[in-house]
């Protein structure tokens, strides 16, 4: 378990004895004053016995009826001894001190908190709107702004005609869309000031970003000599919208957030639910949920190295990479009922069985796949212009993956062996076998062969579920009998008291006790976390989502100074970000 | 169209056809991804689907293509580029709204996301699903395809037949 321990917190009240130790299950968390903040942060990074050298997460949360009003959430994480500790601080007059000083990746998160708190940030070297844009007069994730937002402008469909009923129910007033020179200003302030000769913007719309993020770069000649990113091309407010439902219908946001994983993304919200609500899982269940997003890592590598090497020149990777997806589409298509965004996991278990003849086509694919992968490899590994553009360029040292709180494979490609499924095994990682692939240089050719490896590792994973599945054909996939878990459609159809079951948490929600989680799953694209804090009612209070790809892209502007614009596609493209997660 | 004469060759027609054949066969969308749907889009240009079959090949930039398909969620911040690359593609022009999102918001009811492209593009064809197949982007792109047919011939497409199943049954192994 990768949490401090009570025993070794209660020792910082030797250095700090103002601190107050909470404890929710296996979270400890540690509140302090703010005057003594910075200190205590950096003692936490630097004393020998702790070592919480690894930004995970900052973020903030908004009690509106207490005085002061925000409470910023910082959590932290040790290599050194395996912990994970949370740290809260009251933010009087609405202004923290930054510390971007001590880590670096918490840049974008003050930002972010700047964006939908307005908490300033004293020091802070460019504190401007993360996700909307300059002008945008509110601040989203307070709670006294609604979730529909304000509605004052007058902005009918074009497609309705005048003077007559609306084909649908739908209201002419709409929140206000920016202007374009609202985004000339948004960019202005991003750049304040042109060092070269040229600034050139790539994106937001253009298909080499992968996804709308809108990058800036500042040339001279072909070099980048400065670079900025601007997110929120897709902040669709999931963080917002998911404090005004309940836990079950929260999941299918989270499929519609890492839209390439989703089966990953909804198992690492799940898992934190089960862990807030004290709801066990059946057997069987988890070697499911295991063999899908093993199933679901592969599939998501793959669109990476087809649209990698697309971005790369090479098109014909892209057609054959789309082809092994489609098989694998077919089986999760069959399975769970829907090919991309399956809501296939529900609180508890999983929706439905595994269908007559799932584990056979899975079998044929786990036979089939070697040789397709051994395929992409000729073409690729040893092509000259792949090394050529791969080898050296975009280096990050084990520092880096540290101060900029960079997870997944990014990390791993730089010799860091972090891996939420070793370090804190949910579901069935814990008993089956599996290597974590490392590499060595830390460049953009590691990240492509850690994936490459795996994809053969997650192979490995699928074959022991497979076996294990075999054994428990007959067992239960969802433990109906908790309180906390939706019962079966056929048992809410046969049951009364089922009915009343699915009634009363479909209604009410999952009425959990008070008390705050963190609990992450080992995405494709990294660490996604969630922060959930309830406050005894059918629906969290505050769910913060930590996303791998947001602090994985943050170090992009640095990688790329000195390079030419070519290296930002095939960087840009290593560290394979997806909108969807790092706007939410 | 009218062929005469058997093998002689030739095929007698009006320019409006002729333009209206070959408009609805070259589709060329903007390749433009905003979210989830775009991945299915992928899927539909990609090996299995291969729109280029249809005539329908993704161009890099809107100055060369006369199809928009949105596809995925059209957020505020986002909704004045769009619409900026909608007034650089050349006439004639024709928009598909590719799934929940784009149509109607979706199930982002919130401050930031754009309850509708409509409100900002005029659009011809919606397609339905959250994200919709690469199937039911087929059958979108095969109404488009009606649609203009149906312009030509003075008329308007006023209602799109959908075939609903009555019936479902378990399959059998």
């Amino acid at each position: 378990m990768p949490w401090i321990k009570k025993e070794k917190a209660e020792k910082l009240k030797e250095h700090f004895p103002s601190i107050k130790i909470n404890q929710y299950k296996d979270n400890i968390s540690v509140e302090i004053e703010k005057e003594k903040l910075k200190e205590f942060l950096s003692f936490l990074k630097e004393n020998p016995e702790y070592q919480f050298k690894m930004f995970i997460d900052f973020s903030c949360v908004d009690y509106p009826l207490s005085n002061p009003r925000f409470q910023g959430v910082y959590i932290l994480y040790s290599p050194q001894y395996k912990e994970r500790i949370i740290i809260k601080t009251w933010a009087t007059n609405e202004e923290l001190p930054t510390i971007t000083d001590l880590w670096k990746g918490a840049k974008w998160a003050e930002r972010e908190a700047y964006d939908m708190f307005g908490i300033k940030f004293q020091g802070h070297e460019n504190l401007v709107r993360m996700f909307m844009w300059e002008n945008y007069p509110y601040y989203p994730l307070r709670k006294d702004f609604p979730k529909e937002g304000i509605k004052n402008t007058y902005l009918p469909s074009l497609n309705e005609p005048e003077n007559s009923y609306p084909s649908h129910d739908y209201d002419p007033y709409h929140t206000a869309i920016p202007t374009l020179q609202d985004l000339e200003v948004t960019q202005k302030t991003r750049m304040p000031e042109k060092k070269a000769q040229i600034v050139l913007n790539w994106g937001p719309l253009h298909p080499g970003t992968h996804g709308t993020i809108w990058f800036i770069f500042d040339l001279e000649g072909e070099t980048v000599k400065n670079c900025e990113i601007i997110l929120g091309q897709l902040h669709r407010g999931i963080e917002k919208l998911s404090e005004d439902i309940t836990y079950t219908q929260v999941i299918p946001y989270t499929d519609r957030m890492d839209y390439i994983s989703a089966i990953c993304s909804n198992v690492a919200y799940v898992n934190a639910v089960e862990k807030l609500l004290d709801v066990p899982v059946p057997e069987k269940a988890k070697w499911i949920r295991t063999m899908l997003c093993e199933l679901q890592r592969i599939n998501s590598h793959l669109l990476w190295l087809g649209t990698f090497a697309l971005d790369l020149g090479a098109l014909t990777i892209f057609l054959y990479t789309f082809r092994e997806r489609e098989k694998i589409m077919d089986i999760i298509e069959g399975i769970a009922g829907i090919r991309l965004n399956s809501t296939y996991m529900r609180i508890g278990g999983v929706r439905m069985d595994l269908p007559q003849g799932a584990i056979d086509v899975i079998k044929h694919f786990i036979k089939d796949f070697p040789s397709k992968l051994k395929e992409y490899e000729d073409i690729l590994t040893k092509n000259r212009i792949w090394l050529r553009r791969n080898i050296g360029l975009g280096i990050i040292t084990e520092e880096d993956v540290y101060s900029y709180g960079i997870t997944g494979v990014v990390a791993r490609g730089s010799g860091v062996p972090y891996d939420i499924r070793f370090t804190d095994p949910t579901d069935a990682y814990d008993k089956v076998d599996f290597e974590i692939p490392l590499g060595t240089q830390g460049d953009c050719y590691d990240r492509y062969l850690v994936r490459m490896e795996e994809m053969r590792q997650s192979l490995e994973i699928v074959k022991q579920c497979i076996e294990k599945l075999e054994k428990l054909k007959d067992d239960k996939y969802l433990a109906t009998d908790n309180p906390y878990v939706l019962p079966t459609l056929e048992e809410t159809f046969n049951s009364i008291e089922a009915m009343v079951k699915d009634f009363n948490l479909r209604i009410y929600g999952e009425q959990a006790p008070e008390g705050e989680i963190y609990s992450s799953g080992e995405n494709p694209r990294g660490e996604l976390g969630f922060y959930i804090i309830n406050k005894g009612e059918g629906k969290p209070y505050r769910l913060r989502i930590r996303s791998g790809a947001f602090y994985n892209l943050q170090i992009f502007p640095e990688l790329i100074i000195g390079r030419t614009v070519a290296d930002a596609v095939v960087l840009l493209g290593s560290l394979d970000p997806v909108v969807g997660e790092t706007d939410r | 169209m009218a062929i005469i004469g058997g093998n002689n060759g030739i095929i007698l027609t009006t320019v409006e056809e002729v333009l209206s054949w070959g408009r609805r066969n070259s589709l060329w969308p903007v390749s433009i991804g905003l979210a989830c749907c775009a991945i299915e889009m992928m899927h539909t240009a990609a090996s299995r689907f291969d729109t280029d079959r249809l005539g329908i090949i993704f161009r890099g930039s809107p100055r060369q293509s006369d199809v928009l398909i949105v596809a995925g969620t059209v957020v505020n911040k986002v909704a004045p580029m769009l619409k900026l690359i909608y007034d650089q593609m050349p006439d004639p022009k024709w928009v598909i709204s590719m799934g929940g999102c784009s149509s109607g918001g979706g199930p982002f009811p919130t401050y930031s996301t754009l309850q509708g492209i409509d409100r900002i593009i005029p659009v011809d064809v919606y397609v339905p699903g959250c994200p919709p197949t690469p199937q039911a982007l087929l059958w979108g792109i095969h109404q488009l395809q009606k649609k203009i047919k149906a312009r030509q011939e003075g008329k308007e497409l006023e209602e799109i037949p959908v075939r609903t199943p009555t019936a479902s049954f378990p399959i059998k192994s």
